[in-house]
């Protein structure tokens, strides 16, 4: 009886992983699309940082849009799905690490992370939107290594 | 895991690669590679001081930077307010006529945002960033 009790929930468990995958999946594809169809203005986003030079920021504004489509595409297949999500943990960590050091700096930017959808966007839902989406991406870190381990 | 997600990784870096390269191919004219701004859209104090009456300057800094001082006849328009901002301004535009933005210095974003709105949204032509912003024109005025 716990035997399949266990089983039922460990299946259940697993529907709302792969949930988990496909939303996170979705939200980076989705991002680094509208991105991808407007790169000057994401260069724009990039240089409101004053963290880069022009000559760095219009490549990476070309670059991770890209980067974003994959490793959401990675997840949504699970395909290559390892890489992604250490890549789209690191890209979150990176991001949420300039916002706050660009807040602490008195720059009162739009990330532009998701096009106009984020055009005004507050601080404090920009970072609470990126804690919880870097928060989901280390619960299905830790559970793919939990799994390898066992 | 870290051997196999660290191959993964680099597969994803390598593949990324392939689409921006293409992007940056396609899009080789529309994107100013050497400044935030092209050339073509910075215009000089000196240079927009001689079109005289033929051009509209526009103050893109905050409410409370305009308030303080501005350049004389310059119109307020900002990102904060620009939807009560813009159809106070648009009246002041006429065909033919040129559109000068500024914001604080050399590194403020707002004049290039604020030019980029007026292009895309309200279909200006003729609208520039003035280089250096309101430092340059005081320094000008002097």
């Amino acid at each position: 009886m716990f035997g399949v009790r266990c089983s039922a929930f460990s299946a259940a468990m697993k529907i709302v992983w792969r949930i988990v995958d496909l939303i996170l999946g979705g939200i980076f594809v989705y991002a680094g699309v509208i991105k991808a169809l407007d790169p000057v203005q994401f260069a724009n986003d990039i240089d409101n940082y004053k963290m880069l030079s022009w000559f760095v920021t219009v490549r990476l504004a070309l670059y991770l849009p890209w980067l974003e489509i994959f490793c959401g595409l990675a997840l949504v297949f699970r395909f290559l799905y390892r890489g992604g999500l250490s890549i789209l943990t690191a890209l979150l960590a990176v991001f949420i690490g300039a916002t706050v050091a660009a807040k602490l700096r008195g720059l009162d930017l739009t990330c532009g992370c998701f096009g106009h959808a984020s055009k005004n966007w507050n601080f404090s839902t920009h970072l609470v939107l990126d804690l919880l989406i870097l928060l989901a991406a280390l619960v299905l870190f830790s559970r793919v290594w939990r799994t390898e381990k066992s | 895991m870290k051997f196999r997600a660290v191959r993964e990784g680099l597969l994803l870096v390598a593949l990324a690669c392939l689409p921006a390269v293409g992007e940056g191919v396609y899009f080789r004219d529309k994107i100013s590679w050497q400044s935030p701004i092209p050339a073509s859209e910075l215009v000089t104090v000196d240079q927009a001081r001689s079109w005289g009456d033929g051009a509209i300057w526009v103050d893109a800094r905050p409410d409370e930077e305009f308030a303080r001082e501005h350049v004389p006849g310059a119109v307020s328009l900002n990102e904060d307010h620009w939807n009560e901002l813009l159809p106070q301004f648009l009246p002041n535009w006429s065909p033919g006529k040129k559109v000068v933005v500024y914001c604080s210095a050399e590194s403020c974003n707002a004049a290039r945002d604020v030019a980029k709105r007026l292009r895309d949204e309200a279909q200006l032509t003729d609208v520039f960033v003035l280089q250096g912003g309101w430092e340059e024109w005081l320094k000008k005025k002097k």
